[in-house]
């Protein structure tokens, strides 16, 4: 399903970024970052729309907004479907799908909501690791092959 | 958005299909008047300023015929594809109106042909424009307006009704569109009466079917009614637009005809037309179609219905793009009136820039409003005055002619349509020029267009409802695949009135549709399409997206593609698209801050370089990719330093770098990119002075306190804010080189050349000389930079300025890479200059010099002396600068004492002062004399004995002298006055201490080695020449150390000495025991007229004769004596007498040597010797003047008297006291005893001598130069050798005196006060042998 998945720090700087497909053509590593570096954008927006009607809105809906973390489609171009998922620590996740291929371009919601919250269970497990330093990257190489397999399993 | 209804009524792409998007149309565009604005003819230097100037006439009010004020906007283009306006019947605003030409002729040929161009625009557009005028800028500024007006009439009037008249013709046959070129024909002849001017100068004349409006201006005119006329155009046009609306409006809904949009002439091709369907659709479009005139012409309240009731009707009959038209026109108009800020942003921001900038261009503005009643004037009154004057002769009558014919014709026709149009129009034609004052009032701002209540419109909608009823209109526009367009445009206007609501998300899902519309555009227009939504999403912040398509824009602009690759623009959209990817153009930003992404600015930095060389400025090449080595430098791999720092040598052969902003044409500035990573610098400190150059302060600070440090600062707060971060401690001078230590790794994996490499220096001016080095690669290389400050004050060291890799950089500590941390700058407080001197030594040696190697290495001299030997040192000073020495000043350190340093080094300091000063390359010679001090008594090893002088030890010499044994155990026979053993005590006390102020004497020696000085001694001495000169010559001098290591060898020393009584009684004999310590043979002298020769290592006694030392000697004791501590004097009462006699000693024995082999010659001298008491006995003069006699003959010294056993002697003692005060309690003794000659003295000799009279006499007084006599009478009983010992002693102490004598001296002399007896001998003893 996802053809790249990406973890972005609070302050908007790449943590990682892992992509399966072919490093050749347009589908590389470097067009993927442009895809997800793009979404940024949309992301940001969305979360400060969210924020002010937060504080609109009651103390409850509130509660439900923060606790929904999944944001939906960020946005979408021929052939890629970006969408976005924000941790509480503002650490965003970004997952992209390939809506060329058969399997991802029917994809559902739902589905979409899943795999980001066990990306979010790996990101999370990741940091556990007391060597790590929040805000570097991640070089996790147990943590990069669980990310692989979450995008290859959705596939 | 897009709908899913995929192109269900779409067609195949027709040839009618509008293909130019119009990417800057906003909503309120569909209320404007379309002018063309067009340069024709050559290039007119001041177009652009005319063509803001136009733009400014935006909006004009005019007052209808009912009275009504109508806001009337005007967008201007300057171009417009012809396609476009084939769709004015489906969106009015996109028909072309009017036309403006601005035209630039030279000659008659030019003039030709400029109008032909603008007769051939107005074919172009012949279906939709209305009105034109034409203005015309000739060669020079005389062309007097007058002249090119008509002879007859009054142009204004004329023409507007002939247009109105011709264009009411066209609208009456809207399908006769075949026949629009004719009619268009009967258009420009209609209006060729209006170009009747015959001529425009002499020279000039428009051709003959020219026939617009013109106005002629010289072509640096200020052309001050350039906004009236534009007014004048636009307010015909509105007329036009009205009376097409109200033509529109009278309409009957049933006989309408089908609007149709272009590509739709195809569709109702055999439909039938009579259909209720069809006749429901016309009403609805032409309802659409009026609704859209009524927008333009003003009537916003009311276009807002029409649209609405266009859509029922519309929707109802399924007519989707129409619909989607009527829509789109509802919620532009609502947006025009919920947003009055979409209008009128652009012009308020226009002007008031405008007025910022320059305030002559306000002035056209201020002129306005006056220069109306002139025009008006002018028109109505003076126009046919001056036609009447400028019958134009040239103008041929045969032109004439026709023209007047067609204004006949068209007169005639006018009047037909004033028939046929109501009244409304003929008056308005009056109105219309009343209201011109109106109009033309500025009024941008400040006058609502429409009274609030009409906002309340019922139709009006609300922000939100606008969005919604685009986003339904866009859907039903992507139903139509020729629409496409349309859709797009759609789109971009309603992310426009998105932004304006300030929803960012909508007008991203806006834009974000545009990406889908599936469009055959040009190369060119997708471009267009990416920087237009560049340009949007940049207005609502989403700048990542907006980089986005900015690159994409740029990656088509170079594309395969596209037929024509233009690099530059390329360039200039990646260049903007950098805060997008929070790139900075500032490297040092950039590397601060640390954001974005790096893979991908890593490769827009690539790309910007590839796109800066390719389209020619190979500089912004160099620049950039020394930027992407600079900023991306911690997120590169080796590999990618390597290749990236190959690529930038390739690039900067074409151009070097520098370090100096970049101006682009569109005066962007790009600043410099310094390379700090190659070479990386991981050290970096200015360096003091070498010490011989370094300035000292001649007064040294005094300390504030006992304490050195302290870490309590009383009320230092500030002091310690005041001192600067990287301020230097110590002090540069001017014109002296001066030196930075830097650390530089090369990076890179191959050898790097550095070259050029200088110091960054703000403040004083510093001359910085460049250096080259070579880096291998990975071996951090230490390098020294050197300048040379040329004034005086604070110098700033802020960096250094590499020039590598064909880059030229300025790297400044304070922009450094983060892992050093660099202070800002350096603080350097650079001081006048100071001179600088050389220093050469020379020994003067006379002959000698083989022996004493003076060895100057550098600025050490090596020297060898004999102890006693002297020689001289000249030191040359040679003034190596250009400053005047004016001070100098000598002093030396050494491990000596100061005492025998100033023995040892003698100078003098006047004639240093006497060579002040010292010119520039001047030569200044001080003479310093040397001299081997040395204690030349050999004590014979310290430790071996805790008297090493051993005065009293078995010395073979003491011959004659009653020497006591020692008996040192017994203190208290000092008080025994019976014996001479207290003598001895005083001896043994007195040396004792002696020793330890000898030991104190020589304490000097010391530190050097505890050697004795028979070992020879090394003596490290620092000559320490101050000197300075020129401007600070009071606050610094400078600071030359001449090291000079002394070797003092061993000559001659003293292991033994002894004093002997003299012959006379004035004078003793010293008698030395002098060996040569040296190893060739000596000449030694001893009195001036007496001299020994002693083999090397070899000892010989010599006696040296001397006078006994008198009392008053004690006068010379030197200061020496007085600094001795007292706590060493006290013990002994004799404590200054000892010294006075050693004094007394040293001062006249002149002990010479003279090494014959080696021609060297030297002093020794006894200075510190010690004398026991009875020694000192011998060698003072005696207080007490003996005059003994036998039988009354005096007994001279060393006599042996001879006498018979039994025979009787009468022993006279005659004593005089030669003290200069009595003495008291003298107790005159007479004693016998025999020496048995092996230091056994017999003083038993009961039975063999008798006496008669007293052999002890107490003298009570003695007065001053008083003379005591006292006789006594002895028989030896039994011969043998006798000697009789005379002695007088006294209990008081003899010093007493001194205080008289000399006043200083009296602590130790009260202290021994009280001290025991004192003993003056008969020396020597009388021997008498006496025989059978």
């Amino acid at each position: 399903m996802a053809v790249c998945v990406a973890i972005i720090g609070k302050d908007n700087s790449p943590l990682y970024i892992g992509g399966i497909g072919n490093e050749s053509g347009t589908d590389n590593e470097l067009s993927r970052q442009w895809l997800v570096h793009t979404a940024l954008d949309a992301l940001e927006e969305r979360l400060a729309t969210t924020n002010t009607s937060n504080t609109n809105t009651s103390a409850n809906a509130a509660r439900t907004d923060l606790r929904d973390l999944y944001l939906g489609l960020l946005y979408s171009t021929d052939t890629h479907k970006i969408y976005g998922y924000v941790t509480n620590t503002r650490i965003k996740l970004v997952l992209v799908t390939s809506s060329t291929s058969p399997s991802g371009s029917n994809i559902r919601d739902a589905e979409v909501r899943t795999a980001l919250r066990r990306l979010h269970a790996l990101y999370a497990d990741a940091i556990c690791n007391p060597f790590h330093l929040p805000g570097d990257q991640i070089v996790s190489r147990k943590f990069d092959k669980q990310v692989k397999s979450l995008m290859m399993n959705n596939v | 958005m897009r709908s899913s209804v995929s192109y269900i009524l779409s067609h195949a792409p027709g040839e009618s299909v509008m293909s130019h998007p119009d990417y800057a149309q906003h909503a309120q565009h569909h209320a404007c008047l379309l002018v063309l604005v067009k340069g024709i003819g050559g290039v007119l230097k001041n177009f652009n300023k005319l063509w803001e100037r136009i733009q400014r006439v935006n909006n004009i009010k005019v007052t209808d015929s009912s009275g009504q004020v109508r806001d009337i906007w005007v967008r201007y283009v300057r171009d417009y594809p012809v396609e476009n306006n084939d769709w004015g019947d489906f969106q009015t605003h996109r028909r072309l109106l009017g036309l403006i030409t601005l035209s630039k002729f030279a000659n008659q040929i030019e003039l030709n042909e400029v109008c032909r161009v603008h007769e051939s625009l107005k074919v172009k557009y012949s279906n939709t424009l209305y009105d034109s005028r034409a203005f015309m800028f000739g060669p020079g500024s005389n062309l007097k307006k007058p002249q090119q007006e008509p002879e007859t009439y009054n142009p204004y009037d004329d023409d507007k009704l002939r247009e109105r008249a011709s264009l009411s013709d066209k609208i009456s046959l809207p399908s006769d569109e075949s026949d629009s070129l004719s009619s268009s024909g009967s258009f420009l002849r209609s209006t060729s009466s209006n170009t009747s001017y015959s001529a425009q100068e002499e020279n000039f004349t428009t051709p003959s079917n020219f026939k617009t409006h013109a106005l002629f201006y010289g072509e640096n005119d200020p052309v001050p009614d350039l906004e009236q006329h534009v007014a004048d155009l636009i307010n015909s046009l509105f007329w036009v637009v009205e009376s097409k609306r109200l033509e529109r409006s009278r309409e009957k809904l049933e006989k309408v005809s089908l609007l149709l949009a272009p590509f739709e002439k195809r569709d109702f091709v055999g439909l039938d037309m009579e259909s209720r369907n069809n006749k429901k659709r016309c009403m609805g479009r032409v309802t659409k179609n009026l609704a859209d005139l009524t927008l333009q012409a003003g009537l916003i309240a009311e276009a807002l219905s029409l649209y609405h009731s266009a859509a029922e009707i519309l929707k109802s009959v399924n007519d989707w793009l129409w619909l989607a038209a009527a829509k789109e026109g509802h919620c532009a108009t609502s947006a025009i009136l919920q947003y009055p800020n979409l209008r009128n942003s652009t012009p308020l921001q226009r002007n008031a820039s405008l007025q910022e900038s320059s305030p002559n261009k306000t002035k056209p503005l201020s002129l306005y409003q006056p220069s109306t009643d002139p025009f008006r004037k002018f028109k109505l009154h003076s126009s046919p005055l001056k036609s009447s004057k400028t019958s134009s002769p040239v103008n041929p009558p045969s032109e004439l002619t026709p023209s007047s014919s067609d204004s006949v014709e068209t007169s005639s026709r006018q009047s037909e349509t004033d028939n046929a149009d109501t009244e409304s129009l003929a008056s308005s034609s009056d109105i219309d020029y009343q209201s011109q004052k109106s109009y033309l009032s500025p009024d941008l701002p400040s006058i609502p267009r429409q009274p609030p209540s009409q906002i309340n419109n019922q139709f009006l909608l609300s922000g939100e409802e606008i969005a919604e009823k685009y986003r339904k209109a866009i859907i039903h526009y992507s139903k139509y695949q020729n629409a496409g367009i349309i859709e797009t445009e759609a789109c971009f206007k309603a992310a426009r009135i998105a932004v304006e609501q300030n929803n960012s998300l909508h007008a991203s899902s806006f834009l974000q549709n545009v990406i889908f519309i599936n469009l055959t555009l040009s190369e060119q227009e997708k471009i267009q399409r990416f920087d237009t939504l560049a340009e949007l999403y940049k207005e609502i912040g989403f700048l990542r997206k907006a980089a986005f398509c900015q690159r994409l824009a740029a990656t088509r602009q170079v594309s395969a593609n596209n037929p024509n690759p233009d690099w530059q623009r390329c360039y200039y959209l990646m260049l903007h698209s950098f805060p997008g990817h929070k790139l900075s153009l500032d490297p040092n930003y950039v590397i601060q801050h640390q954001v974005g992404w790096p893979a991908l600015q890593i490769q827009l930095l690539h790309e910007l370089v590839v796109a800066a060389r390719r389209m020619g400025h190979p500089a912004l090449a160099t620049r950039h990719m020394t930027f992407l080595l600079q900023t991306m430098w911690p997120h590169l791999s080796r590999q990618e330093h390597r290749d990236l720092a190959i690529q930038l040598q390739a690039l900067s052969a074409q151009c070097e770098g520098g370090p100096v902003p970049l101006v682009l044409e569109t005066g962007e500035v790009i600043p410099p990119a310094n390379l700090t990573h190659v070479p990386s610098c991981s050290y970096f400190n200015p360096r003091q002075l070498p010490p011989p150059r370094t300035p000292h302060l001649i007064k040294s600070k005094s300390n504030q306190g006992p304490f050195i440090f302290t870490p309590i600062h009383f009320g230092s707060l500030e002091r310690k804010n005041k001192k600067d971060e990287g301020k230097m401690e110590y002090l540069w001078v001017e014109d002296d080189i001066c030196e930075v230590q830097m650390k530089l790794t090369n990076p890179l994996p191959f050898e790097l050349k550095v070259s050029n490499m200088r110091l960054l220096t703000s403040g004083v001016v510093f001359e910085s000389i460049p250096e080259t080095i070579i880096l291998p690669p990975d071996s951090p290389t230490t390098v020294n930079l050197h300048g040379t400050p040329k004034e005086v004050g604070e110098l700033q060291i802020l960096g250094y300025s590499t020039h590598t890799l064909g880059v030229k950089s300025n790297c400044r500590l304070k922009n450094m890479p983060m892992p050093h941390k660099f202070p800002a700058s350096f603080l350097i407080e650079v001081i006048p200059s100071l001179p600088t001197i050389t220093i050469e030594t020379t020994l003067s040696l006379a002959g000698n010099i083989n022996l004493s190697n003076p060895e100057i290495s550098g600025n050490i001299t090596n020297i060898s002396l004999y102890n006693g030997e002297s020689t001289e040192c000249v030191i040359t000073i040679t003034n190596t600068s250009n400053v005047p020495i004016e001070y100098l000043d000598l002093s030396i350190q050494s491990n000596m004492d100061s005492q025998l340093q100033s023995k040892v080094f003698q100078w003098s300091n006047e004639e240093i002062q006497s060579k002040l000063p010292i010119n520039p390359n001047e030569v200044a010679r001080i003479v310093m004399k040397l001299y081997g001090e040395a204690d030349f008594l050999d004590l014979g090893g310290v430790g071996e004995n805790l008297f090493p002088n051993s005065l009293i030890s078995n010395y073979p010499s003491r011959v004659g002298s009653p020497v006591p044994n020692t008996q040192t155990s017994l203190p208290t026979h000092s008080s025994n006055p019976h014996t001479s053993l207290s003598s001895a005590l005083i001896v043994n006390r007195t040396s004792g201490s002696f020793r330890s102020i000898n030991s104190q004497t020589t304490s000097w020696s010391a530190p050097i080695s505890i050697m004795p000085p028979s070992r020879g001694r090394q003596i490290e001495t620092q000559i320490i020449i101050r000197y300075s000169g020129g401007v600070g010559k009071d606050l610094h001098c400078r600071q030359s150390i001449l090291q000079m290591n002394l070797e003092l060898l061993p000559s001659v020393s003293i292991t033994h000495w002894d004093v002997l009584p003299a012959e006379i009684p004035s004078q003793l004999y010293l008698v030395l025991d002098i060996t040569n310590l040296t190893n060739e043979e000596m000449d030694f002298h001893y009195t001036p007229t007496k001299h020994i020769l002693i083999e090397g290592k070899e000892s010989r006694r010599v006696p040296v004769p001397l006078d006994r030392c008198p009392f008053t000697t004690t006068i010379c004791k030197n200061e020496e004596d007085a600094a001795e501590p007292k706590s060493i004097s006290t013990g002994t009462s004799t404590n200054s007498l000892e010294l006075m006699c050693s004094e007394h000693l040293t001062k006249n024995v002149d002990l010479r040597w003279h090494l014959l082999q080696s021609n060297i010659t030297g002093r020794a001298s006894v200075k510190g010797i010690t004398l026991s008491q009875t020694m000192m006995d011998i060698v003072r003069m005696s207080p007490l003047n003996w005059e003994v006699s036998l039988n009354n003959q005096c007994i001279k010294p060393q006599e042996e008297y001879n006498c018979m056993a039994g025979e009787c002697l009468s022993l006279g003692v005659a004593v005089w006291n030669h003290l200069s005060r009595p003495l008291h309690k003298l107790c005159l003794s007479v004693q016998f005893y025999q020496d048995y000659n092996n230091g056994v003295l017999n003083y038993k000799l009961d039975n063999r001598v008798a006496t008669a009279g007293n052999n002890k006499v107490v003298l009570a007084t003695l007065l001053e130069s008083a003379k005591a006599y006292h006789e006594c009478t002895v028989v030896f009983l039994t011969p043998g050798e006798y000697k009789i010992d005379i002695q007088c002693s006294t209990t008081e102490p003899i010093l007493d005196e001194i205080p008289h004598i000399k006043d200083t001296n009296q602590v130790s002399v009260q202290s021994c006060a009280s001290e025991i007896s004192h003993v003056w001998r008969f020396i020597p003893p009388v021997a008498i042998s006496v025989t059978d």
